[in-house]
C-alpha cells in the first residue's frame, strides 16, 4: 500500500511469479547440482584417465555454462523485477532484514559466474588438475549461493525465533533451514543427472553413452533413499496450522478449494515417485534405448515434479508471504485491527495517493481491490472475482466482506488460506461495490491515477 | 560366506523358476517374448498407443471396482453415494476422478490407434480381425462412457442421457425397441439406472475383457504391423528391436509419462459433482455431452427439422452411420493391390478424421 502495484490482466501478477520462479528454480538447482556433476565426474576422468569421459565432460560443461549463466541469471534477475512489481510491500521487509545476506549471495554468484567462464574457456589451455581445482572451486560457490538463499526461502515460512527478537540470523537459521538445505542438495544431483542424461544422450560413442546413461541415473539414487527422511525432518517443523490444512484436504479434495495444498502435495509425490522409476526402468536397465527424445521426457517430468513441489511449498505459507508477520498482499498481522479501526485506503502512502483522485465510491473500492484482493485474485481471469461471486448482489458482497473481515477463526473460515480483509465500514462498501460492478459486464482496471 | 550365501540364494531362485516353468511353461513365453520383434522407422512412435489404452484400460477396471464399493445404483442414492465418495471417504475423489478422466484419456488414446493404425493400413490381410476387434472396443469404450455418464444421477447426465436416448430412438427399425430396454419404460428413472449399471459393470467389462483377449492375440498372431514404405526397403535397411526387454522398457517409459499426465489431471481438475437430477425441471441452459459425442452433437444441430418426408434427426443419424461405415469396409476396399484404392482410403481417413475434430471443435466453442 505504500507503492505503486503491477496489474496483471486474467493471469495475475502471482502466476507471472510463478512461471518465471519455477523455471529459475529448474535452470538454477541445475547450477549448483551440476556444479557437483562436474566436479565428480571430471575427479572420475582424472582418477580413470579416461579421455572419453573428458570429451563428454567438454561439450556437457558448454550447454550448462550457456543454460545456467544466461537463462538462469535472466530468470533470476526477472524474478526480482517481478515479486518487486507485485508484492513490493512485501519484498521491502525481505530485502530491509537480510540485507548481508542477499550481498553475500550476489557476491557468491558473481564469483560463481565468473568462475564457471574460466572453467569453460580453460579446456586444454590449464593442466587437468588446475582444472579439476577450478570445477571443485565452482562447485563450492555454487554451493554457497544455496546455502545463503535458503536461509531466506525457509525463513518466509518458518521465521522461528525472528518473530521476537527481529534479528537477522535467528530468522536465517530457523527451523526449516537445515532439512531445506539438505532436501535441495538432493533434488539438486538428481536434476543434474537429468540433464546429464540429455547431453549423454547425444553420444556418438555407444559403449561411452550407456556406461554414462547409467552413471546418470545413479544420480537419483540419494533423493531415492534419503529424499523420505529428509522430508519427514522438513514436514516435522512446518506450522502445525498448514499440517491441519493438508489433513482437511485429504477428504474433501473432491468438494472445494481449501484441498489445493493437499493436491498439489500428492502431485509432487506422483511425480517425483514416477521419475525415480523412470530412471530405473530407463537409464538403469535399459540405457542403449536411452534416446534424446526420452531424455527430453524425462527432463519435461522433472520440470513439472519441481514446479509441483515449489508451488506446494509456496502454498504451504498461505495467506503469509512471511508466516504470522506479513500476509500475501502485503499487510503486516500486527496492523489488521489498526487498519480496520482507522481506515486502509489513508494509510499507506500510495493508497492513500490513489484515494485522493477517485472520484466515486466505486473507484475507491477498486483502489482497494488492487491492495487487498490483486495479489491472488483477478477480476474475470485466474481465481477470478467474477465466477467466486456469483450471482451475489452489492448487499450480499457487502456481508460477505465483513465476514472476511472477521478475525476470529471460528467467525471467519477463509483465515487459513486467506488474509483477514481490512478497512473500516464505508471502505468495505466501496470495495462490495466495486465487484458489484463485476458481475454486471466485462470489467477491465480503469481507474488510472496519475 | 558371501559366496556360500549367494550361491544357495541362486540355487533357490533356479529351483523356484523351474517348478513354475513347469506348471506355467514360462520358458516359452520368455522365448516367445524375445522373438517378437518391434520394427523401428518414423511412426514407430505410435506402437505405444495399444500400450498406453491397455494400460489406461487396466487402471479403469481397477478403480471402477473400488467406486463399486461404496456406489449405490438407486434413484434416491445414487448422487449421494457419489457425494460421499467425493466428500467422506478418504481418497474417494480421488479415485472418482482417476475413473472419471482416465475414461475420457483412454477414449483420445483410441482414437489415436485407431487412426494410426488405419494410415498404417494395418487393416489389410491377415489382420482384418485385429481391426475389427480394435473397431468394436472402441465402440464399447464409448458405450462405457455412456452408460457410466448416467450413474452420477446429476442433473447434465440426466438431461445428456435423455438426449442421447431420443435420437437413438429415432434409428429406423431397431431404434424405439433398443431406446426403450435401455430407459426401461417410457421415461427415464429408476430402471434406466439398473439397466445402465448393469450394462456398465456386468456387460461390456465381460465383452471388453474377451475382445481384448483376442485383439492381442491377433497381434501376437501378427506381429506388429509395418507401414508400406518400409516394408517396401531393402532387408538390410530394416532393422527391428527385441519386444522383450527393450520395446518393454520404453513402454513401461511410456506409461510412466501417461500416469503422470493423469495425475496432473486428477489432482489439479478433480471431477465435480453437479446438483442432483430433478426429471420434472428443466435442462440445464447449453447442455452438451461429453466431448467424444460433441462431433456427431454438432452435426445433428445442423441438419433441418425434416428432410423431404424423413425426420431431419433419422437423416442426420443415417448420414453419420454411411460416412463411417467405410472404417468397416476398407479391409475389403484396400486389400493392398491398388495404389488407387490405398490413396481413396486414405483421403477417406483423412476426411473423416478432420471432419470429427472441425465437429468436435465446434461443438465445444459454440
Amino acid at each position: 500500500m505504500n507503492y505503486p502495484v503491477w496489474i496483471v490482466p486474467y493471469l495475475g501478477g502471482g502466476w507471472i511469479i510463478g512461471i518465471i520462479a519455477i523455471i529459475h528454480v529448474y535452470l538454477s538447482h541445475f547450477a549448483v547440482g551440476g556444479g557437483a556433476f562436474l566436479a565428480i565426474t571430471e575427479g572420475l576422468a582424472y582418477k580413470r584417465k579416461d579421455d572419453r569421459i573428458y570429451e563428454y565432460l567438454k561439450s556437457h560443461s558448454r550447454f550448462f555454462m550457456i543454460l545456467t549463466s544466461v537463462s538462469g541469471a535472466v530468470t533470476g534477475v526477472a524474478i526480482w523485477w517481478a515479486i518487486a512489481l507485485v508484492n513490493p510491500d512485501g519484498t521491502a521487509i525481505l530485502i530491509q532484514n537480510f540485507t548481508l545476506a542477499w550481498a553475500l549471495e550476489y557476491l557468491f554468484f558473481a564469483a560463481e559466474l565468473a568462475t564457471v567462464f574460466v572453467y569453460y574457456y580453460s579446456w586444454d589451455k590449464v593442466s587437468k588438475e588446475m582444472h579439476l581445482f577450478l570445477a571443485r572451486l565452482y562447485c563450492f560457490l555454487s554451493i554457497m549461493t544455496l546455502v545463503i538463499i535458503n536461509g531466506i526461502l525457509t525463513f518466509m515460512l518458518t521465521p522461528g525465533l525472528w518473530i521476537k527478537t527481529h534479528y537477522w540470523l535467528d530468522g536465517f537459521l530457523n527451523p526449516t533451514y537445515f532439512p531445506s538445505l539438505i532436501m535441495r542438495l538432493l533434488i539438486m544431483f538428481a536434476i543434474a543427472g537429468m540433464y546429464a542424461m540429455v547431453t549423454s544422450s547425444r553420444l556418438k560413442d555407444e559403449d561411452l553413452r550407456t556406461y554414462m546413461a547409467k552413471y546418470c541415473a545413479k544420480w537419483l539414487l540419494p533423493i531415492f533413499l534419503l529424499g523420505p527422511l529428509v522430508a519427514y525432518w522438513y514436514i516435522a517443523n512446518v506450522p502445525q496450522a498448514t499440517m491441519s490444512t493438508i489433513f482437511t484436504g485429504i477428504q474433501s479434495s473432491g468438494v472445494g478449494n481449501f484441498s489445493i495444498l493437499a493436491r498439489t502435495l500428492y502431485l509432487s509425490l506422483i511425480l517425483s515417485g514416477t521419475i525415480v522409476l523412470f530412471a530405473y526402468f530407463g537409464p538403469y536397465l535399459n540405457p542403449k534405448g536411452f534416446t534424446f527424445r526420452i531424455a527430453i521426457l524425462f527432463l519435461a517430468c522433472g520440470l513439472g515434479a519441481t514446479g509441483s513441489t515449489e508451488y506446494m511449498r509456496e502454498l504451504l505459507r498461505k495467506p503469509y508471504v512471511v508466516y504470522n508477520y506479513v500476509y500475501s498482499n502485503g499487510i503486516r498481522k500486527e496492523d489488521v485491527p489498526r487498519l480496520s479501526q482507522e481506515g486502509f485506503l489513508t494509510a499507506g502512502v500510495w493508497s492513500k495517493a490513489c484515494t485522493a483522485q477517485g472520484e466515486n465510491n466505486e473507484q475507491r473500492g477498486e483502489v482497494m481491490f488492487r491492495y487487498q484482493c490483486m495479489s491472488c485474485h483477478t477480476p474475470t481471469g485466474y481465481r477470478s472475482m467474477k465466477k467466486l461471486l456469483g450471482e451475489r448482489d452489492e448487499d450480499a458482497i457487502y456481508g460477505f466482506l465483513t465476514m472476511l473481515r472477521e478475525t476470529n477463526p471460528e467467525k471467519n473460515q477463509y483465515l487459513g488460506i486467506m488474509p483477514p480483509l481490512t478497512g473500516k465500514d464505508d471502505e468495505l462498501k466501496d470495495l462490495a461495490k466495486y465487484l458489484s460492478t463485476i458481475n454486471k459486464a466485462n470489467v477491465n482496471l480503469t481507474f488510472k491515477p496519475n | 560366506m558371501t559366496s556360500g550365501t549367494e550361491k544357495a540364494s541362486g540355487k533357490k531362485k533356479d529351483s523356484l523358476l523351474q517348478w513354475l516353468d513347469e506348471r506355467l511353461g514360462l520358458e516359452a513365453a520368455f522365448k516367445f517374448a524375445q522373438k517378437k520383434q518391434v520394427p523401428i522407422h518414423k511412426n514407430s512412435v505410435w506402437y505405444y498407443a495399444g500400450g498406453i489404452a491397455l494400460m489406461l484400460m487396466v487402471i479403469q477396471f481397477a478403480s471402477g471396482i473400488l467406486l463399486m464399493v461404496y456406489y449405490v445404483p438407486g434413484l434416491e442414492a445414487a448422487h449421494a453415494s457419489i457425494l460421499r465418495i467425493n466428500s467422506q471417504v478418504d481418497f474417494g475423489w480421488f479415485f472418482r476422478s482417476i475413473h472419471s478422466w482416465g475414461a475420457n484419456l483412454l477414449i483420445a488414446v483410441l482414437a489415436g490407434h485407431l487412426f494410426s493404425a488405419y494410415f498404417m493400413k494395418a487393416y489389410r490381410k491377415p489382420r482384418e480381425f485385429t481391426w475389427y476387434s480394435g473397431l468394436i472396443l472402441l465402440v464399447i469404450c464409448l458405450g462405457f462412457g455412456f452408460t457410466g455418464y448416467l450413474l452420477p444421477w446429476d442433473d447434465v447426465s440426466f438431461f445428456a442421457t435423455k438426449i442421447g436416448l431420443d435420437i437413438a430412438s429415432k434409428m429406423p427399425v431397431v431404434g424405439e425397441a433398443a431406446a426403450s430396454m435401455l430407459r426401461g419404460g417410457h421415461n427415464i428413472g429408476q430402471g434406466t439406472l439398473s439397466r445402465f449399471f448393469m450394462i456398465h459393470v456386468a456387460v461390456l467389462p465381460l465383452l471388453c475383457l474377451g475382445l481384448m483377449a483376442l485383439h492381442l492375440l491377433f497381434v501376437q498372431m501378427h506381429g506388429m504391423s509395418e507401414p508400406g514404405y518400409f516394408k517396401k526397403l531393402e532387408a538390410a535397411k530394416r532393422t527391428y528391436e527385441k519386444f522383450f526387454p527393450n520395446f518393454f522398457l520404453k513402454d513401461l517409459l511410456v506409461w510412466l509419462l501417461a500416469l503422470n499426465g493423469l495425475a496432473a489431471l486428477v489432482t489439479l481438475y478433480p471431477w465435480g459433482l453437479g446438483p442432483e437430477a430433478d426429471p420434472f425441471g428443466a435442462a440445464p441452459i447449453g447442455i452438451k455431452p461429453e466431448w467424444y459425442f460433441l462431433a456427431p452433437f454438432q452435426f445433428l444441430k445442423l441438419v433441418p427439422p425434416h428432410i423431404g418426408p424423413i425426420e431431419g434427426e433419422l437423416f442426420g443419424a443415417l448420414l453419420m452411420v454411411v460416412a463411417c461405415s467405410g472404417m468397416v469396409i476398407v479391409p475389403f476396399f484396400d486389400k493392398g493391390e491398388s495404389a488407387g484404392k490405398a490413396k481413396i482410403a486414405t483421403y477417406y481417413g483423412l476426411v473423416l478424421l478432420l471432419g470429427i475434430i472441425a465437429f468436435t471443435i465446434w461443438g465445444a466453442l459454440s
